[in-house]
């Protein structure tokens, strides 16, 4: 390896790793900006922070003052916990139904069920809301997560669709043709790989859901509010600090959620061998 | 209901012949997978979608004139083209900025271990994880016009004045890149994390080089990760209506500003669907077009 | 479309019935329960820390708050075609004749209010009631700027350049812009001349956006300059902000926050319970005090020190606007803003 590196192959190092740390940086900036003000032990969402200090932590954990977000946040987990769940099944049996269907309805159908998520969700909370309560339904946690579902589905079925294509037909007419059954092909065949692609979509979904404003204002009612409504609130009149101390939170628990999956991944890979 | 199409599935497909686009009958019985979401799509979705359709014609914002004076006000006013064509432009513009930017990444990311992929990976996730309410403020704090980028600027010499950042497309391009980098790579990165890395070897001891190898060979068949990118980035950053308003002020007048202030500020609903569906067109049909795209690429690979 | 609204039992019955299949509970009205809208922040924490225990020790109702802006809850109760899901309303002026026009308050009797005597005549009338006063005027950084004196400053180095400019999506950015227009000649209905006047040093104008941007902008230096009203700068000033009010020369804007009941609710004697609690002393002298900073109704509350005005009657001298005659032009406004501001 290596042995003589050409001009190009540098220029393509300094290039493609040049853009990968400017990359770096817009991603990661706003989130340290973010994290740093939620240490401040000011009165407000302020950068640079003045000083440092856990206050802000410790009033977003404590129940007595932090009861509205605690509920709201419970409502929203639940919330993007059901939409995402129905959203990885269905989506997924419709991308394994339609992902290499080659029909021109099979395409028309997969762009439609893109449509949640071009249509504005302001527009998407009204129309639910009139025609739901046309139907009879009030606000409530299942109209929610009904809407959800419909606004979060187009992220599964994308990237599990552009997982399934990227599949070898091949590979699987081989373990057809073996005598497998579809549902044994599935479950040992093409599930497995597109695996990632499922759990990207769902991911994307789940935090579309979490952070989900337009939807929830209309489909929520007094006792449903969500989290991302409440820090609005706290952000526009009174710039509260808590606002930033959730996604410190949000971010340490993905990061302690990754690791325990990590942690899991491998005992059971090791239990295996 | 999907129980019942999920259990009649499976036998009718086992039945038919596995052969490559093994006949109509194959063909048949796969799209009926699809029931179970098109059932909820009709009843959740386009349900509400109809609705809306049957209240955009109507000509007065207490929705008891019907006729098509809400269509001929918004498409007779020069003004609401120039929305749209920005507003995808604004998609377009975002597209490429985060395929420009997030790609290199993704490639970087194909070459690191398996530990440091997972570090890049959580640090790829990570503007999901920021609310957007905070991640707003954040983007005031870093294109502010005390803000970082500018304070960098002028420290280094580059700058004497001030550059206007928020408040202006360059801006909002910018924060909306970071907003939707997640959304480009995820897909990407599990559609490329699949590629067989002998290719890469290959094309290399052929004598490619790295430049050749990446656009003869990584592109290509990272092209169903990289659409799917495309699609999601495009139809997000035409519809995110914090951002475009908060970062970009609302001089930069996009569509969802002009259907917040018809539906929640002067209330003329009509005005308002006509507006939504007008995106939703628009917006879709670039959408169908790259899938299109995508479909001709993936099926040029496979047959 | 449906224009026949649903009756409360039918919908009532359509809830109980969705409650069946539910998997999770729904809203259900308890004994002695009322659900009333407030607007998120500071309205909020005052409705909930103060208002909500009041009302339990008093009538043992319990109070449901649901933060919702103004246009949000008129959006909500319209689309709700006359099942409102909520029982009582919180509104400003404009958004309170979209209601009225909508008919979405029940009517309205003051004489259940057991504390009428303790307001201003005309706090109450057969629409709602009055609940706090809103004075509007211009904040601005005082470390960074001189105070401006009158609306037309804005308009002026060194402000103009620090200004953070709102339109007509509010009510009192669509009050301000009036005023400014009356400086150039317009008036309440004619905001040309104040869009000509901005339109010339637009370029300078360090930002227009939407009203929720303008705190996070103010605090980060962005702009220097914006006009709000009292309640807010005195919160961010506690927050320990840099920030003054000003009177302009020209007078501040008075308008005044009512509540109303929302037509086909179940718990029309708690919501009156409820509104006779809000404009009562006990509330309105609790909700003055920092951090909650509302300008009382009460004639029994005097008025904070730190107020441009001395009395309530004093403040029948500001500006007022026929929001009546506003709102109809509302829509035409919007789209002149968005046209003559558009890059």
């Amino acid at each position: 390896m290596g042995r003589k590196r050409s001009l190009g192959d540098i220029s393509y190092s300094l290039v493609i790793g040049g853009i990968a740390i400017l990359a770096l940086l817009i991603i990661v900036t706003p989130v340290v900006v973010a994290l740093m003000t939620s240490f401040t032990e000011g009165r407000s969402l302020k950068f640079p922070p003045t000083g440092f200090s856990f206050r802000w932590y410790e009033q977003l954990f404590d129940a007595s003052q932090s009861r509205q977000i605690h509920k709201a946040a419970g409502n929203s987990l639940l919330v993007a916990c059901y939409s995402t769940l129905f959203g990885v099944v269905l989506a997924t049996l419709a991308s394994l139904g339609l992902a290499r269907n080659r029909h021109r309805m099979a395409r028309v159908a997969d762009s439609f069920f893109m449509s949640p998520l071009v249509l504005p969700g302001i527009t998407f909370g009204l129309a639910a809301l009139v025609y739901f309560s046309t139907l009879g339904f009030r606000p409530s946690l299942d109209l929610m997560i009904a809407g959800h579902l419909m606004v979060t589905m187009p992220f599964i079925l994308r990237t599990t669709t552009a997982s399934l294509s990227q599949l070898d037909p091949a590979l699987l007419d081989s373990s057809q043709s073996l005598g497998a059954s579809w549902l044994y092909t599935l479950r040992r065949v093409t599930l497995p790989l597109i695996a990632p692609g499922i759990a990207a979509g769902a991911f994307l979904a789940f935090m579309a859901s979490i952070d989900n404003v337009p939807v929830s204002l209309f489909l929520s009612n007094a006792r449903t509010d969500t989290l991302p409504i409440r820090m609005w609130g706290m952000m526009e009149s009174t710039l509260d600090v808590r606002v930033a101390a959730v996604s410190g939170v949000l971010i340490t628990s993905a990061f302690v959620l990754m690791l325990v999956m990590e942690w899991t991944v491998g005992l059971t890979r090791r239990m295996r061998d | 209901m999907g129980s019942r199409s999920l259990g009649m599935t499976p036998p009718s497909l086992r039945d038919t012949s596995p052969a490559d686009g093994g006949g109509k009958r194959f063909a048949l019985a796969e799209w009926q997978l699809a029931l179970p979401l098109a059932l909820a799509f009709a009843a959740l979705f386009l349900a509400p979608l109809l609705l809306l359709v049957g209240v955009s014609f109507f000509n007065d914002d207490k929705i008891t004139q019907p006729g098509f004076g809400s269509w001929v006000k918004f498409f007779g006013d020069p003004f609401n083209y120039k929305v749209i064509g920005d507003t995808l432009l604004l998609g377009v513009k975002t597209v490429c900025a985060t395929i420009v930017v997030g790609y290199p990444l993704a490639l970087v990311y194909l070459d690191l271990g398996a530990r440091l992929q997972k570090v890049l990976l959580f640090i790829i996730i990570m503007p999901l994880l920021l609310s957007v309410v905070v991640r707003t403020f954040a983007w005031i704090v870093v294109l502010g016009r005390e803000g970082m980028v500018n304070q960098v600027l002028i420290g280094l010499g580059l700058i004497s004045e001030p550059l206007r950042l928020l408040q202006t497309e360059l801006g909002l391009v910018i924060s909306l890149t970071q907003i939707e980098m997640p959304l480009m790579l995820l897909p990407l990165i599990s559609v490329m994390s699949r590629l067989d890395p002998n290719l890469r070897d290959a094309s290399a001891a052929l004598g490619a080089s790295r430049w050749r190898t990446l656009f003869t060979v990584i592109v290509p068949l990272s092209m169903p990760g990289l659409v799917a990118g495309c699609l999601l980035v495009f139809a997000s950053s035409t519809t995110a209506f914090i951002s475009q308003t908060v970062i970009g002020g609302v001089r930069l007048i996009y569509l969802p500003l002009l259907i917040w202030q018809q539906s929640l500020v002067v209330y003329n609903w009509p005005l308002a669907a006509v507006a939504s569906l007008s995106l939703v067109v628009s917006v879709l049909s670039v959408i169908a077009a790259l899938s299109y795209l995508g479909r001709r690429s993936s099926g040029h690979l496979h047959g | 479309m449906i224009r026949q609204p649903f009756s409360r039992r039918n919908l009532l019955a359509g809830a109980s019935a969705l409650g069946g299949i539910s998997f999770l509970p729904g809203l259900a009205h308890a004994k002695g329960s009322i659900v009333a809208t407030t607007y998120p922040g500071t309205w909020e924490d005052a409705y909930r820390g103060v208002v909500a225990p009041m009302l339990k020790k008093k009538d043992d109702i319990d109070l449901e708050l649901a933060p919702l802006f103004a246009m949000d809850q008129i959006g909500k109760a319209k689309a709700a075609r006359g099942a409102p899901p909520f029982d009582v309303f919180v509104l400003d002026p404009g958004p309170r004749i979209v209601g009225m026009d909508g008919g979405l308050f029940e009517k309205f009797d003051p004489k259940k209010l057991a504390n009428l005597g303790k307001l201003p005549a005309g706090f109450a009338d057969d629409v709602g009631v009055q609940v706090s006063a809103q004075v509007v005027g211009i904040a601005y950084n005082p470390k960074k700027v001189p105070a401006p004196k009158s609306w037309a400053d804005l308009l002026k180095d060194p402000w103009v350049s620090r200004l953070g400019l709102t339109g007509f999506q509010t009510t009192f950015g669509t009050s301000s812009l009036i005023e400014l227009s009356k400086l150039f000649g317009g008036s309440l209905t004619n905001i040309d001349p104040a869009l000509a006047e901005l339109k010339k040093v637009l370029p300078k104008i360090a930002a227009v956006g939407l009203p929720a941007a303008m705190p996070g902008l103010f605090q980060q230096g962005q702009c220097d300059v914006m006009y709000t009203n009292t309640q807010t700068v005195a919160t961010l000033k506690g927050k320990g902000i840099d920030v003054e009010f000003v009177k302009p020369e020209s007078g501040s804007i008075a308008f005044y926050t009512t509540m109303h009941i929302a037509k086909g609710t179940a718990e029309l004697a708690n919501a009156y319970k409820y509104l006779d609690l809000v404009v009562g002393k006990e509330v309105q002298e609790a909700l003055t005090k920092p951090p909650y900073n509302f300008v009382p109704v009460n004639k029994d509350v005097p008025l904070p020190a730190d107020l441009p005005m001395k009395s309530l009657d004093e403040m029948t001298k500001y500006v007022e606007h026929d929001w009546s005659k506003i709102n109809p032009l509302r829509a035409a406004w919007i789209e002149k803003f968005n046209k003559e501001m558009a890059k």
